[in-house]
């Protein structure tokens, strides 16, 4: 009983983690309407940013969010400036714009070998971080010290985002571009300017997971890969563009993986939850917090 | 006979009522226009007919038979065509292509389907057009597509929204001839309008449809000496002229 | 000469010298890169009828390469069953798992069919890797199945030499392209083009846009699984990270992609445009710069979406024909 409550603790926690790399991904859905299939990507130079700071400067882990906040905006933002924003230039008139999910996963390709051939396929970890290795006991229970702070970092960031949006000027002209892109640019806000800003923030969302998953996880380049699939089934199940679904998600996720393998063998637990990933599709489309959408 | 009848028709929004209790019948072979300020409710009330949205209250009738809550495939088959107001060329491809997906609902065949096509498009003038990409088409060739596509489907009710915004005043009296000649080859016609010139010479009976419910309804004469219409939506210039 | 008289000449000169080839390329190394390549122009076209005419994304292919080539594999080597029969059984089973990913997601946004193909793609990969045993079928979790090589003829789909791989799948490329060719043509053709175009009006014109992608995907899932079966045969090799995994789902849908979706010619000239740059960077690069070619492929596809949106295709059939005017206004005069 008591490994149970163990790992449903540490589902939790790994699940919030999970939940904080999806929350780029669905901020950036509910604004442009589109997947970022560079989304893993994204995080993978999150990590590398700050791995490479912490690495050079030897400072906490954490501290390393000075830097890879700003850094992840910028990058973010231009990408969207340079490489996307041309497509929605040439498909004002599209509905739903396929052709910038298909340019997004370009960057993923470009992005995934950049870093294979600059980086090389080594593994990197922060053998002599603080976190690392460190655990709470709880009775008899041990709870990861460095999940623990991803998970309060994820909540931290989901209620700042969802601050952002909700409280700040900038915040509402990007839900009234979310909502209807053309009246909003009749209201005078610039449309791409604000796609670039929310790229910017869910690329800089993605950052802060890198930061949150460096003290005990290892950085290569593929890592994206290994994550982003988990984020595209976190935001359907949340519910594309909801922020504290994709939390939510995040920790469902969590919580199977962790808990699942008292019950089977471990590599199970991905195809259940890609099982309940395809049954929310049947049965709830939408996800936990989305909006019904037809065609 | 009664072609279409909408029967205390409702649709909601929220708590937004877009359209309440709304009644109207169309006499088959009539040309039926519906006018109303902007917002009024013309294009809810349109879109239910169409099978767009499901009504929330109330019932539509063709030729007899309950169609609410269809949809629009189905209601084309069944003899009801529509065009859009924002015109939905598929724009990639050709003229003909585009009437041809419109031919295509009543054959299977590729040679009857084209033969169809054509046959339309000699009948709205686009004959000399038929290789042009859809999307190069000037508005009013454009709105001409959309019917060209729509009268392709063979239907026996065409709902034609707003085809006249845009056009310029000799395009406009052209689009008018058209749709004479399509009242004319039997097709029952129901307009929604802006261009009041237009509809009032076109129709047969109007409706007059203000915060989604009907204020008036009878010959374009009748309605534009009524005196709710005048003030909810001609103002006082049209009623003195 | 006419134009049509040109274009029949040179198809004739196409198949002609695909057909002699192999009589000059006798290095089996480039019979093996040939082969391969037209067994990808087969997957792309046949990605094509569903990413290109149905205007959706799917991206989980290789599923249904890896359901095509399990069924005719387990069925040759467990039951004696011939791999032309297990070639149609993999195809009926990758058609049914077509439509029921097909079934939700058609009604809703692009993104959610997309992420659904990937999903259980994914899905069904991790599934085969931790299966040994379905039942009474012999999967053989990760380390996959090997195909002994013997009983060679036609009716064991096995030969010695590389050519007949080489004409087996030119013929089925062929045919895949004819029967692109005739459903372009066809109603579903136009409907499931007016449906990608412009959902609304398609349905107002009386085409059940959902249902028209059904049959779409099912044929493409029924085809590509086909192809399943050919790679089984010619590699003699198959397992979970080869035959499903999302890498060549990718590579499917991006030679599509640069190549042109929803025209004919377009995935097959992405595969022979991309395809060499591939093989050959690897061949030069590999060890030097590893994933060169993918990044090759990365900015390739975001040109090309940002200045040739539809394709390659366009400009070199526009280049074609001018081409076909030069030569038919020359040999007039």
């Amino acid at each position: 009983m008591i490994t149970i409550l163990e790992d449903t603790i540490n589902g939790i926690l790994m699940g919030s983690i999970y939940g904080l790399m999806a929350l780029g991904l669905t901020v950036i859905f509910g604004v442009l309407k589109v997947i970022n299939f560079a989304h893993g990507s994204l995080l993978m130079v999150g990590m590398y940013v700050a791995y490479w700071a912490v690495q050079l400067t030897g400072l906490h882990p954490y501290l390393a969010l000075i830097l890879v906040v700003p850094v992840m905006y910028l990058f973010g933002y231009y990408l969207q400036d340079i490489v996307i924003k041309p497509i929605y230039k040439a498909e004002k008139q599209v509905r739903e714009p396929i052709t910038v999910i298909i340019v997004t996963t370009g960057v993923w390709y470009i992005l995934d070998n950049l870093s294979l051939l600059v980086f090389t396929p080594q593994y990197r970890s922060l053998p002599d971080n603080p976190l690392r290795g460190k655990m709470i006991e709880i009775g008899s229970m041990l709870i990861s010290v460095p999940k623990l702070w991803g998970a309060v970092t994820a909540v931290l960031t989901a209620a700042a985002i969802y601050w952002f949006l909700q409280k700040t000027r900038m915040g509402r002209a990007i839900r009234a571009t979310s909502l209807d892109r053309e009246a909003a640019s009749l209201m005078g806000i610039r449309q791409y300017s604000i796609y670039n800003i929310t790229f910017g923030i869910g690329t800089a969302a993605a950052g802060v997971a890198g930061v949150t998953i460096v003290p005990f996880f290892n950085v290569f380049p593929t890592v994206g890969v290994l994550f982003d699939i988990k984020c595209f089934i976190i935001v359907v199940l949340g519910g594309l563009g909801s922020i504290g679904g994709a939390i939510l998600g995040g920790i469902i996720i969590g919580i199977i993986e962790s808990v699942g393998p008292q019950f089977m063998a471990a590599t199970w637990t991905e195809a259940i939850v890609y099982g309940l990933f395809l049954i929310f599709l049947f049965v709830r489309p939408s996800g936990l917090f989305g909006v019904k959408y037809d065609w | 006979m009664k072609l279409l009848e909408v029967k205390s028709l409702t649709k909601q929004f929220g708590g937004l009522r877009a359209v309440s209790a709304f009644d109207l019948s169309i006499e088959e072979g009539e040309i039926f226009g519906l006018i109303g300020p902007n917002g009024a409710g013309k294009s809810t009330l349109f879109n239910c007919v169409a099978g767009v949205y499901p009504p929330s209250g109330g019932d539509v009738l063709f030729s007899g038979k309950s169609i609410s809550g269809q949809k629009p495939w189905n209601l084309c088959k069944r003899g009801l065509a529509r065009t859009f107001q924002i015109v939905k060329p598929f724009a990639s491809r050709s003229v003909l292509y585009n009437v041809m997906v419109g031919s295509f609902a009543t054959t299977g065949k590729s040679a009857a389907a084209e033969r169809k096509a054509r046959e339309v498009l000699a009948f709205l003038h686009l004959d000399k057009k038929t290789e042009i990409l859809a999307g190069n088409l000037t508005i009013a060739d454009r709105k001409r597509l959309e019917i060209a596509r729509a009268l392709a489907t063979e239907p026996r009710l065409l709902l034609l929204d707003e085809v006249m915004a845009g056009l310029r005043p000799t395009e406009v009296d052209e689009m008018v001839a058209i749709i004479r000649t399509i009242r004319k080859n039997g097709i029952t016609v129901f307009v929604i309008e802006h261009i009041m010139r237009a509809i009032m010479a076109l129709s047969d009976r109007i409706a007059v449809i203000h915060f989604g419910q009907k204020i008036a309804e009878g010959t374009p004469a009748e309605v534009a000496s009524d005196k709710n219409v005048i003030k909810a939506y001609l103002g006082e210039e049209y009623a003195v002229s | 000469m006419t134009r049509e008289r040109i274009q029949i000449f040179f198809l004739i000169a196409a198949a002609g010298g695909a057909l002699g080839l192999p009589l000059v390329i006798t290095s089996p190394t480039y019979l093996h890169i040939l082969i391969l390549l037209f067994f990808y122009a087969y997957l792309t076209t046949s990605w094509n009828l569903v990413g290109g005419f149905a205007g959706v994304l799917p991206l989980g292919h290789s599923t249904f390469v890896g359901i095509g080539a399990y069924t005719s594999t387990i069925l040759s080597l467990q039951y004696g069953i011939s791999p032309w029969i297990g070639m149609i059984i993999g195809g009926v089973l990758a058609a049914i798992a077509g439509v029921v990913i097909g079934m939700p997601t058609f009604k809703m946004r692009g993104a959610y069919f997309a992420l659904a193909t990937i999903a259980f793609a994914e899905g069904f990969r991790v599934m085969v890797e931790n299966i040994d045993y379905l039942g009474p079928f012999f999967l053989n979790g990760p380390r996959g199945l090997q195909i002994p090589p013997l009983n060679v003829g036609l009716a064991n789909f096995m030969f010695t030499g590389k050519s007949p791989y080489y004409y087996i799948i030119l013929v089925m490329l062929a045919a895949v392209l004819i029967l692109t060719y005739a459903i372009s043509r066809s109603k579903l053709g136009y409907q499931l083009v007016a449906g990608g175009e412009e959902p609304e009006a398609a349905a107002a014109l009386g085409i059940n846009v959902a249902r028209a992608k059904l049959i779409a995907m099912a044929m493409s899932s029924f085809l590509t699984a086909l192809a399943g079966t050919f790679y089984a045969r010619f590699t003699l090799f198959i397992h979970p990270k080869s035959a499903m995994s999302l890498d060549l789902s990718f590579e499917i849908a991006f030679i599509a992609l640069i190549g042109g979706r929803g025209s004919i010619a377009g995935p097959v000239l992405g595969a022979l445009l991309l395809r060499p740059v591939g093989d050959f960077s690897r061949i030069y690069f590999g060890d030097k710069l590893p994933g060169l070619h993918l990044i090759i492929f990365g900015v390739v596809l975001i040109l090309v979406m940002i200045y040739q949106p539809r394709g390659l295709q366009e400009p070199l059939t526009r280049a074609y024909h001018r081409l076909l005017d030069r030569l038919s206004g020359k040999i007039e005069k």
